[in-house]
């Protein structure tokens, strides 16, 4: 179908890709110009009205003095780019300083993207070796964790790990190799409590990898590597020069969308351990989050946010066009 | 190694990949059904004597029909907003080749990608003061349940126009033009052959917006100050802080907030896959 597509531009059978037929064009020019734009009205509205003055807002915001007493009598006091040299330089009371945090939330992002993808990939790999019934288990055991809402995965990984009675002390006691780890807390300091939120958000995130990337895969026609193999090649060579450059623009996609995803994450952080201990698991969102609505600073959150929002373009940018690409290539 | 040793490893290895994803959710199921002496053990019981008391604690909660009701509320009335403004959109960009289609197509693009982690503070800001002008007899503002479903809409219209644009156009305009060659008008064409076609897709795209919507916490979190305002993500969090030690309760309704997710989720898995790389492979 998607072959035979590229075919209808040509000028022959382009009025059949509009709705408003030649024969129209006579009666109901003014109606049939006017039509389109009234259906997509209330959605670019929605548009501008819940997205566009938000974000307006958030940079106006992040430009004014905004606290408790401006937000109940209607006040506006702008003061330039205080906020952000208050944020950059100063560290507010009850909150570890923007730097540490902005280094943290990106370190963990970056593990967090680095895992998913490095397993995700090997995952697809797999799927593509297994026998049938074990690439169905492994599927069926996929989608379970993929479809479990996240403030659920959250409550259950403490659970897991649950110092006393988590099922994971245990095992890892049995094993022995490690020790005895019975009572061991993970969420008593800040690297271990991220390890479990990394374990979460892998967890979550491998199965989406690890099925599109197989979906790739399958979609290499099966005489290349067969040739390849017959031409004595090794399946680490198949993998660099075969599988690997026609997956490279999916991978590419799921790095960007995996990159923005963990930056930018709120939910699995707040819902394990709600920044602690000790605020030493307080991201990025959390951060703007906890200046705003706690403590009411909403001209520094807002400046915390608009930074996030900046970093994130590296990545948006170039996600949007390769999206609008392929969408126009349909 | 011989091919079949090979074979075995291979597979072997599937299975305890396997075991890696299903086993939290197992225990998720398992521990729900147990009793306090059993899951309060320092060696877990794999299999347990199943009991219902967790589910039957986890459902008798105060206030726990409320929330059922709220979240219920709150996921529908987003799948039906979502779909109506998203259907006359997408409809229109798939078929229409109008000025400024290209324009709109790049604005859905960006608005889908909206991190709404950084507008927590204007939406708030905006939400505090409650609608402008005559907008503001809607029942929309701090600690008000329908709040939720106008946020919801927006996290959802630009994926839902996105992935219908995509249906619709997967369907061939000549089958539309065949029925009109046999008399029908151009409405009834696409209500009686377009529609049916595309019945697929607005099922998969709504369960989309309900999943989203279902599973959202951190507005729901910071706009609903009463907990009979709470939605069910909200509520089991804070189920989870309070009832820190009965991990069988917890479980229970951990269980319970999933299932329907988990339902709706294997109806659509399949056309997931590839929703948001579509095309990237052919690239």
């Amino acid at each position: 179908m998607t072959r035979a597509q590229p075919k209808a531009k040509t000028p022959t059978s382009a009025s059949s890709l509009s709705v408003a037929p030649s024969r129209y064009r006579t009666r109901t020019t003014v109606v049939r110009d006017l039509w389109p734009y009234v259906a997509v009205a209330p959605a670019f509205l929605t548009f501008v009205l819940l997205l566009g003055i938000p974000v307006v807002m958030l940079f106006l915001t992040s430009a004014q003095h905004f606290g408790l007493f401006e937000l109940f009598n209607n006040v506006t006091t702008y003061v330039g780019l205080d906020n952000y040299y208050n944020l950059i330089f100063k560290s507010p009371a009850g909150l570890p300083d923007f730097p540490t945090v902005l280094l943290r939330t990106i370190v963990f992002m970056v593990v967090n993207v680095a895992l998913t993808i490095t397993l995700g990939t090997l995952v697809a790999l797999l799927l593509a070796k297994l026998d049938r019934w074990v690439r169905l288990v492994l599927t069926s055991a996929m989608v379970l964790a993929w479809a479990m809402p996240v403030v659920t995965g959250a409550v259950l990984f403490q659970w897991l790990f649950d110092s006393k009675l988590g099922v994971v002390n245990w095992a890892i006691s049995s094993l022995g190799i490690f020790g005895d780890y019975l009572n061991h807390s993970w969420f008593a300091t800040g690297l271990t409590t991220f390890a479990v939120i990394t374990l979460l958000i892998v967890w979550q995130a491998i199965p989406f990898v690890a099925l599109s990337l197989y979906a790739g895969i399958l979609s290499i026609p099966k005489e290349l590597p067969e040739a390849a193999r017959v031409d004595g090649a090794s399946e680490r060579q198949i993998f660099s020069n075969i599988t690997l450059p026609a997956i490279r623009p999916l991978l590419l996609m799921l790095i960007f969308l995996s990159v923005i995803w963990d930056f930018k994450v709120f939910t699995q952080v707040y819902a394990m351990r709600m920044g602690g201990p000790d605020n030493q698991t307080i991201t990025l969102s959390l951060y703007s989050q906890q200046l705003g609505i706690n403590q009411h600073q909403f001209g520094v959150a807002a400046a915390a946010a608009v930074i996030m929002m900046l970093l994130l373009l590296f990545v948006l940018v170039p996600y949007i066009r390769r999206m609008i690409k392929t969408q126009e290539e349909l | 190694m011989s091919r079949r040793t090979r074979r075995v490893v291979i597979n072997g290895i599937g299975i305890l990949v396997a075991l890696f994803f299903a086993f939290p959710v197992y225990w998720m199921v398992n521990t729900a059904f147990k009793s306090p002496d059993q899951f309060q053990t320092y060696t877990p019981v794999f299999i347990p004597i199943p009991t219902l008391d967790n589910f039957i604690k986890a459902l008798g909660q105060q206030n726990l029909p409320l929330l059922v009701r709220n979240s219920v509320f709150v996921s529908a009335s987003t799948v039906l907003l979502s779909l109506v403004v998203g259907f006359l959109a997408a409809v229109t960009l798939a078929r229409v080749k109008f000025r400024g289609r290209g324009w709109f197509l790049l604005l859905v693009a960006v608005a889908q990608m909206a991190p709404f982690e950084a507008l927590l503070i204007p939406i708030f800001l905006e939400i505090r003061n409650g609608l402008p002008g005559p907008l503001s007899i809607l029942p929309v503002g701090y600690n008000q349940v329908p709040t939720l479903i106008l946020i919801y809409f927006i996290f959802t219209l630009p994926f839902t126009i996105w992935s219908l644009r995509g249906f619709v156009a997967g369907i061939p305009v000549d089958l539309e033009e065949a029925a009109m060659v046999d008399g029908a008008s151009h409405f009834q064409a696409f209500m009686k052959v377009t529609l049916p076609l595309l019945a697929p897709g607005l099922v998969a795209t709504s369960i989309f917006c309900f999943i989203t919507a279902w599973n959202e916490y951190l507005y729901a979190y910071t706009f609903m100050s009463d907990t009979t305002n709470y939605t069910l993500p909200v509520w089991l969090v804070s189920f989870q802080t309070n009832f820190g030690t009965d991990w069988g309760a917890t479980m229970a309704a951990s269980t319970l907030f999933t299932l329907p997710v988990l339902i709706f989720f294997l109806v659509v898995q399949r056309r997931m896959v590839g929703g948001l790389t579509t095309g990237a492979v052919r690239g």
